[in-house]
């Protein structure tokens, strides 16, 4: 982890409004055997609504918190005040050009929404399913024939997630193991590994989009170089947004839920047991653990100066809506802190509000329901294995590094 | 009962259709048709559920 060169807290935040709790290296947060970060950021709850904390980006920068699911809707339903114009990407090479659709603001963003939206409408990921249960399949009998005891994160959840993105965007398997290094450099590594690896994934998006405009194929790439917005075809620019956004966003997170469930599920046997002996609980299960552990967070950039809950947000002020936070909102859920498999009110926050929720949320749904029943159908009662200890952190985006499992 | 659609709230979550797929439909984009929808009386309580699914909530109950 990358030290953070504190900036200083804007004169216009009243001293009393800032809070101690950031999601980097607040109790919890840090890299943590047998940790839990999602359910230590619900601390925020016994403060105010909104509070600023000092250091809350990957960069060192200040953000406010909002805490209440309900305030969250509020700011990420109103992207005319709450803009999500960030190049975070870029920014790590010193650019300033958008992740397509994330980082764009209506009315552009839904152009670009509407162009993409159909490639993973519900009904269309309900064509993917068979492809999604044969490949958890596969890599699970692999596991199962190889031994007692594996790895999760790399002999399961990674491969699994990511060969099915793959799969979406036509893209061959045989360089997955580079497709998640580059990924992991990008999202977890250090200064000189994260502009290496964008600069590697845009080589490889910019190279693929050229292959595909000369020769096109029935793939993802070569529907993006056919596609118009307004008319007109999409520039290169707005090519390699696209398909930066969709490379990058695939690889992680799927992989991380399937973690984090696996994770629960092995350390409470009276859980496994029930969705094991049942697994129509499966799909109420997977939405409650969506609930507890989500992964991201979402940072708008205010466009004008407004009064939140008594805090004077300012122009150009960083708010952070981060799911884990909203999802242990009392006010919203009965007991947050506790999981309970068959709740049946669970308007969480996993995949976001407003126009930005997640593009990927069904096929995400479908992977990680398909996964867990795969994975319990064919593998007898788990633990995690005896001198093991997952590690766990927060930051940028949540995540599990390693979950050994043992089923001897 | 009656549904209101408020459209403009919907982002496509499609929980009221995962709960209810023959009450709330989408259109090709997964995002909810257009017009409020009266419910028939056998089909309340499902109703009721998929409208209480939605996270923008996009979706008013009227009785």
């Amino acid at each position: 982890m990358e030290t953070m060169a504190a900036r200083p807290v804007p004169d216009h935040v009243p001293p009393h409004m800032i809070g101690a709790f950031n999601l980097f290296d607040a109790p919890g947060m840090p890299p943590t055997p047998n940790g839990d970060p999602q359910a230590a950021t619900a601390i925020v709850h016994d403060g105010p609504p909104i509070f600023y904390s000092p250091t809350n980006t990957r960069d060192g920068r200040g953000t406010w918190v909002i805490t209440r699911a309900k305030d969250q809707r509020r700011v990420l339903q109103d992207p005319e005040t709450f803009s999500s114009h960030r190049a975070i990407f870029a920014s790590a090479l010193g650019e300033d050009w958008p992740m397509i659709p994330l980082e764009l603001d209506p009315p552009e963003h839904g152009k670009f929404r509407s162009l993409l939206n159909p490639l993973l409408s519900p009904k269309r990921v309900m064509a993917l399913e068979t492809a999604v249960r044969e490949r958890a399949a596969f890599l699970i009998d692999r596991i199962a024939a190889a031994g007692t005891s594996c790895d999760v994160m790399t002999d399961f959840a990674f491969p699994f997630a990511v060969n099915i993105f793959l799969r979406f965007l036509g893209l061959p398997d045989d360089r997955l193991d580079e497709f998640v290094d580059w990924a992991n450099d990008l999202l977890h590594g250090d200064n000189r590994q994260r502009p290496a690896a964008a600069r590697t994934i845009i080589a490889f998006i910019d190279d693929l989009a050229a292959q595909r405009r000369k020769q096109p194929v029935d793939d993802f790439m070569s529907f993006l170089v056919q596609s118009k917005v307004d008319d007109r075809l999409l520039n290169d620019m707005e090519i390699r947004g696209t398909g930066v956004l969709l490379f990058v966003a695939g690889l992680d997170t799927v992989a991380a839920a399937i973690g984090f469930d696996l994770n629960y599920l092995a350390r409470n046997p009276q859980d496994q047991e029930l969705l094991r002996r049942d697994p129509s609980r499966i799909v109420l299960a997977a939405e409650e653990m969506l609930r507890a552990y989500p992964t991201v967070q979402m940072i708008r950039v205010a466009t004008k100066d407004i009064d939140f809950e008594g805090a004077p947000i300012r122009k150009g002020d960083y708010v952070s809506c981060a799911t884990m936070i909203a999802n242990r909102d009392p006010e919203e859920f009965a007991e947050p802190n506790r999981i309970d498999l068959a709740r049946e009110d669970n308007r969480h926050t996993a995949f976001a509000y407003g126009p930005h929720r997640c593009l990927g949320s069904h096929l995400a749904r479908r992977e990680i329901v398909v996964g867990l029943e795969q994975w319990l159908k064919r593998i007898p009662t788990f633990r995690i294995k005896e001198g093991t200890a997952p590690v766990t952190y927060g930051g940028h985006v949540f995540g599990i590094e390693n979950l050994i499992l043992d089923w001897s | 009962m009656k549904i209101i659609v408020h459209k403009e709230k919907c982002q496509g979550h499609a929980r009221c259709w995962a709960m209810a797929p023959q009450i709330f439909d989408l259109d090709d984009e997964g995002y909810i048709m257009p017009g409020d929808i009266d419910v028939a009386e056998e089909d309340e309580r499902l109703a009721w559920k998929g409208a209480k699914s939605c996270p923008e909530r996009a979706l008013e109950i009227q009785q």
